[in-house]
């Protein structure tokens, strides 16, 4: 047998295919699946919802907290007045499964949220901008709002699914995940879910004060002063525009014969 | 007001910040990674390949027994290994690579520069020592150790090249 030198071949045992188009295409291809995922994963929370009543709902996450929160102390007297209110208000929705409980985030930025089970979340940042009781019950009554259009149920079912998402790619244990309102609040609502909370907020209105004088106010507050532009961001990353917002709540005032003069009732803190 | 602006001001630059840090070093970190390790992993292959000119028309092959007209005088075992890592972004693409499957295409040239690398070295290993050829030449490699403290991700591999080095009498005459 006789020896032949030959020089070894290259491209036999590489894969003639350039890395950064190798990353491409994965990233591509997995984040193309995972959206198809994540799609039909919202649609199952829709059918479930339709299966799961408000009552199950209430009874389920009737002592339920988000992870992430940072509440104030028991005793606070916002706290209080504000469940008062929130109290209140809720006596106007007479069919309402829900025992509704109102916790404080202690975040500087002006939020409100609606959480399964009847949870209200303000923010300091919030009552810090309230002027009047009215316009802190318009905030609240909208949040009612979503409750009865079962809004925040949506929104958890999403903030599940991106928590899942994130620990699959990362890594993490699946089972550990908690459900953290920020998450939640990363989703929002779209424009018509708004729209009928915030119709459903006003009506509560008009029924506690008879008038549906300064329910607004804030908004207006936020309309005219740009300069805080900082302090309004973040509730209007989940919220309307306020300008917009303002007039559709004039003309739902208009046509439902509300009126829009009346005293005003100052805040008790 | 104006002071809690300027608070408020401090906190976001501290949250942009933080979000950069979070989301934007690890995507500094891959693309300096990918930078370095092609530049590394291009010149590595020019060297390799050079090398395997110079070596050109040693035989080294692979059959377990010394074939019959080879007449060697001396006999000892070479050997040559390389151990090589990864860089991050190749453990990247590797990890999304194992979520659907499929051929690692980007650790296919790490491991084929180790393996050449191997070779060359007990090639040359060997023909410092005065050799003429080497048959029964076996390639083993193992993991070496874990990049991370929960035991999963390997730092490096070990490629081993060895065999039986022999001084002929006379060359393939």
């Amino acid at each position: 047998m006789k020896f032949i030198p030959k020089k070894p071949r290259d491209g036999i045992n590489v894969s003639d295919v350039h890395p950064l188009m190798e990353a491409g295409t994965l990233i591509v291809g997995l984040t193309a699946i995972f959206i198809v995922i994540a799609l039909a994963l919202v649609f199952i929370i829709e059918v479930a919802l339709y299966f799961v009543p408000a009552e199950t709902e209430a009874r389920l996450f009737s002592d339920w907290m988000p992870d992430d929160l940072v509440t104030v102390s028991p005793a606070d007297e916002r706290l209080l007045q504000t469940q008062l209110l929130v109290d209140r208000l809720a006596s106007h929705w007479a069919e309402s499964p829900y025992e509704f409980r109102v916790e404080i985030d202690d975040s500087e930025l002006s939020n409100a949220m609606a959480l399964p089970g009847g949870l209200i979340i303000v923010t300091q940042g919030l009552l810090d901008q309230v002027e009047s009781e009215n316009e802190l019950a318009f905030v609240l009554g909208h949040e009612l709002g979503h409750f009865r259009n079962r809004d925040h149920l949506r929104a958890l079912g999403r903030g599940i699914v991106l928590s899942l998402f994130f620990a699959v790619v990362t890594g993490n244990d699946v089972a550990g995940i908690g459900i953290k309102a920020t998450d939640i609040t990363l989703r929002g609502f779209s424009r018509e879910q708004e729209s009928r909370a915030d119709e459903f907020g006003l009506a509560i209105v008009h029924s506690q004060y008879g008038h549906v004088n300064e329910a607004a106010r804030l908004f207006e507050r936020w309309d005219e002063d740009s300069a805080n532009v900082r302090e309004i961001l973040t509730y209007l990353s989940t919220h309307p525009q306020p300008g917009d917002r303002v007039d559709r709540l004039r003309r739902i005032a208009d046509r439902d014969g509300w009126n829009t003069d009346g005293e005003i009732t100052a805040l008790n803190w | 007001m104006a002071l809690r602006f300027g608070s408020r001001d401090m906190e976001d630059s501290v949250q942009k910040v933080s979000m950069l840090f979070n989301y934007g070093l690890p995507l500094v970190i891959i693309l300096v990674a990918y930078f370095i390790g092609s530049y590394l992993e291009n010149r590595h292959f020019r060297n390799i390949r050079k090398r395997e000119d110079d070596l050109h028309g040693f035989p080294v092959v692979s059959f377990d027994t010394m074939p019959d007209d080879w007449n060697a005088t001396t006999s000892d075992m070479v050997t040559g290994s390389i151990v090589i890592s990864l860089d991050y972004f190749k453990r990247v693409i590797a990890g999304l690579r194992g979520l659907v499957g499929g051929r690692i295409k980007t650790y296919e040239p790490l491991l084929e520069r180790a393996r050449r690398e191997a070779l060359l070295r007990m090639t040359e290993s060997a023909r410092e020592q005065g050799f003429d050829a080497i048959f029964n030449v076996r390639l083993e490699t193992s993991r070496l150790a874990n990049a991370r403290r929960d035991g999963k991700g390997t730092a490096g591999v070990e490629m081993l090249a060895f065999g039986t080095a022999v001084k002929l009498k006379s060359r393939f005459g």
